[in-house]
């Protein structure tokens, strides 16, 4: 350079050593892309706009794409809805569903829910649910099921400390997907109200179409309710049919239970002190005011205690929804024939799958991203040192 | 073979080779340098500005665009213009570019002091610089006046300071910075010169 500044000197000899650095890194980040084309670094190409990043911009897409790949194959192992996985609870619904299984089933008096929730098959969102649900639903053990029904009726909650499984409350609610051999529809139905029937139970509502397809749903003393899946269970197996579906949900409303009984206890302790009050006023401005306050105090009373009673109700009564279908009835579920799907469901399926491994990307990006910062951070202090000895020397 | 380029050519060219880059600064370093040096009458800050301005230029030399009416040295004065508003806004030069791209960070060789001051063109300021001598401390304003009111050599006015020559440099280069923030505070215009 034409200059006898100093110090524009040294500043070149600095960029020319920094744009050396610069050539390595770059040379680098190619060998590591494999690229070894001809020409190499010492070229100096009249590249078009973007040229030079065009190499460093493949990289990252690279290096993104592979990312993403890993991300979502710990995603797919971490929420274990590998395809693999689902075929194979796919063949143990179909095991569960066979008459001679479901009849097993029934000698067996009470299986320990949460076996049952294992054992169910159905489609990978039931699985699922029922996955979620268990816990709830196995907190609650043999014994406590037997006193429940005592529970649900006896007198106050927060009143009787000393018998703790008596506190447990659980509703639950049941669905079942039954399919049965063609021309079988009404001997069905019936067979499903006489299950009901013995179980203490009956047909809250049901609905039919063409004598072919319908549904029923059952209230059930919540003792019998495990009971009566069973029967239901086997019942396929007896029309010649199979379990299409089944799903149980236990909701645990213990808490609210307690909740309510403490509002209602300190409510009706209010409503006595205020119409002691009342008796004792003297003014009739107060008695006004305070038979006021009593008829709130009564209308909450009411509104909890209705509520306690609809739980109560809940909790003794589980509900069972049946879904019978002829093997080959018409209808939307004819569509769901995995042999011969439809555009829609082609469609649906498309979107839960692409659905699925965005949740599966993300689930893994999770796993992915510490580990990223924990080796982005690493490789920085490595950097720096290195840069440190670079400006020492 | 750089040679031939034009400067947006050789600024495309440094994304893949980065010794391009080096040829543009050889055309245009003493450019910025003046540029610098006139408006902030101040060699070491200018010589820190120009270092800056082409370390950042280095460091986002990808994100300059061949587009109409930005040729590569506008796009040079740009990045210059940005770090002189820094400049005048925060009093002092920042080396955040140097550091991000691992330059020292260099104190200016006092051969370099007149050489820089050479650039810059005192006459159209000279009345100016009467006035805001006021504000300066008193060591400064004498070595300011000596130096660049009478024109005398560092080395005179260190004589007649009883300093070091070093220290003559630096009282009338901290001066000049001074009055640089000053003018630019009251929004006079330094120079008359026309950009590059």
């Amino acid at each position: 350079m034409n200059t006898d500044i100093r110090a524009l000197q040294l500043l070149e000899r600095d960029l020319d050593a920094v744009a050396a650095r610069e050539r390595d890194r770059l040379a680098s980040v190619e060998r590591a892309l494999g690229d070894g084309g001809p020409g190499g670094p010492r070229r100096l190409p009249r590249r078009g706009r973007g040229g030079g990043g065009g190499r460093n911009w493949a990289g990252v897409a690279a290096a993104v794409v592979a990312m993403l790949v890993l991300a979502g194959g710990i995603g797919f192992l971490t929420q274990g809805t590998s395809p693999l996985r689902r075929v194979a609870s796919d063949e143990a619904q179909t095991a569960g569903g066979d008459g001679g299984g479901a009849g097993a089933e029934m000698a067996t008096p009470a299986p320990a829910p949460e076996e049952e929730a294992a054992r169910e098959g159905g489609d990978d969102e039931q699985a699922f649910g029922n996955a979620l649900q268990a816990p709830s639903v196995s907190d609650v053990s043999a014994e406590s099921w037997a006193t429940r029904d005592a529970a649900g009726t006896g007198p106050g909650v927060g009143a009787v400390p000393a018998q703790q499984g008596d506190l447990t409350k659980i509703v639950r609610d049941g669905r079942i997907g039954i399919v049965i051999a063609d021309g079988s529809f009404s001997k069905g139905v019936s067979r499903v109200t006489v299950i009901a029937r013995r179980n203490g139970g009956f047909v809250l509502s049901s609905s039919s179409r063409d004598e072919r397809t319908g549904t029923l749903t059952l209230r059930i003393p919540a003792k019998r309710f495990d009971d009566t899946m069973l029967a239901l269970r086997g019942l396929a197996g007896e029309l010649d049919g199979r379990v299409d579906s089944q799903n149980i949900t236990g909701e645990d409303v213990t808490a609210e239970f307690v909740d309510l009984g403490a509002r209602l206890d300190i409510l009706k302790q209010r409503r006595s002190l205020l119409r002691t009050l009342q008796n004792d006023a003297t003014t009739s401005a107060e008695i006004l005011r305070l038979s006021g306050l009593i008829e709130n105090t009564q209308l909450e009373i009411e509104n909890i205690q209705g509520r306690l009673n609809f739980l109560k109700d809940q909790v003794a009564e589980a509900t069972i929804q049946v879904e019978v279908r002829e093997r080959h009835a018409p209808g939307e579920e004819a569509g769901t024939d995995p042999e011969n799907p439809s555009l829609t469901d082609s469609f649906e399926l498309g979107v839960q799958g692409f659905l699925r491994v965005i949740g599966a990307i993300v689930v893994g990006l999770g796993y992915l991203i510490p580990v990223a910062v924990v080796a982005g951070a690493v490789y920085g202090v490595i950097r720096l040192v290195r840069r440190r000895d670079r400006v020492a020397s | 073979m750089a040679e031939e380029l034009t400067d947006s050519e050789l600024l495309i060219a440094s994304r893949a080779e980065p010794e391009a880059f080096t040829e543009l600064y050889r055309r245009h370093a003493e450019d910025l340098l003046r540029y610098f040096a006139r408006r902030t009458l101040d060699p070491e800050t200018a010589a820190e500005l120009t270092a800056e301005t082409f370390a950042e230029a280095f460091a986002s030399r990808a994100n300059y665009r061949d587009r109409q009416g930005v040729n590569g040295v506008a796009w040079l004065y740009g990045i210059a213009r940005h770090r002189l508003g820094r400049f005048f806004r925060a009093g002092r030069v920042d080396a955040a570019a140097r550091r991000k791209l691992g330059m020292p960070e260099r104190e200016l060789p006092p051969e370099d002091y007149e050489r820089i001051e050479d650039l810059i063109d005192f006459a159209p300021i000279r009345e100016a610089l009467v006035e805001a001598l006021d504000t300066l401390s008193d060591d400064q304003r004498e070595a300011m006046r000596l130096r660049v009111i009478d024109g005398l050599d560092y080395a005179e006015v260190a004589q007649r300071l009883r300093c070091t020559q070093q220290n003559a440099r630096q009282r009338v280069s901290r001066g000049l910075r001074k009055i640089a923030l000053l003018l630019q505070e009251r929004g006079m215009q330094l120079t008359t010169e026309v950009e590059a």
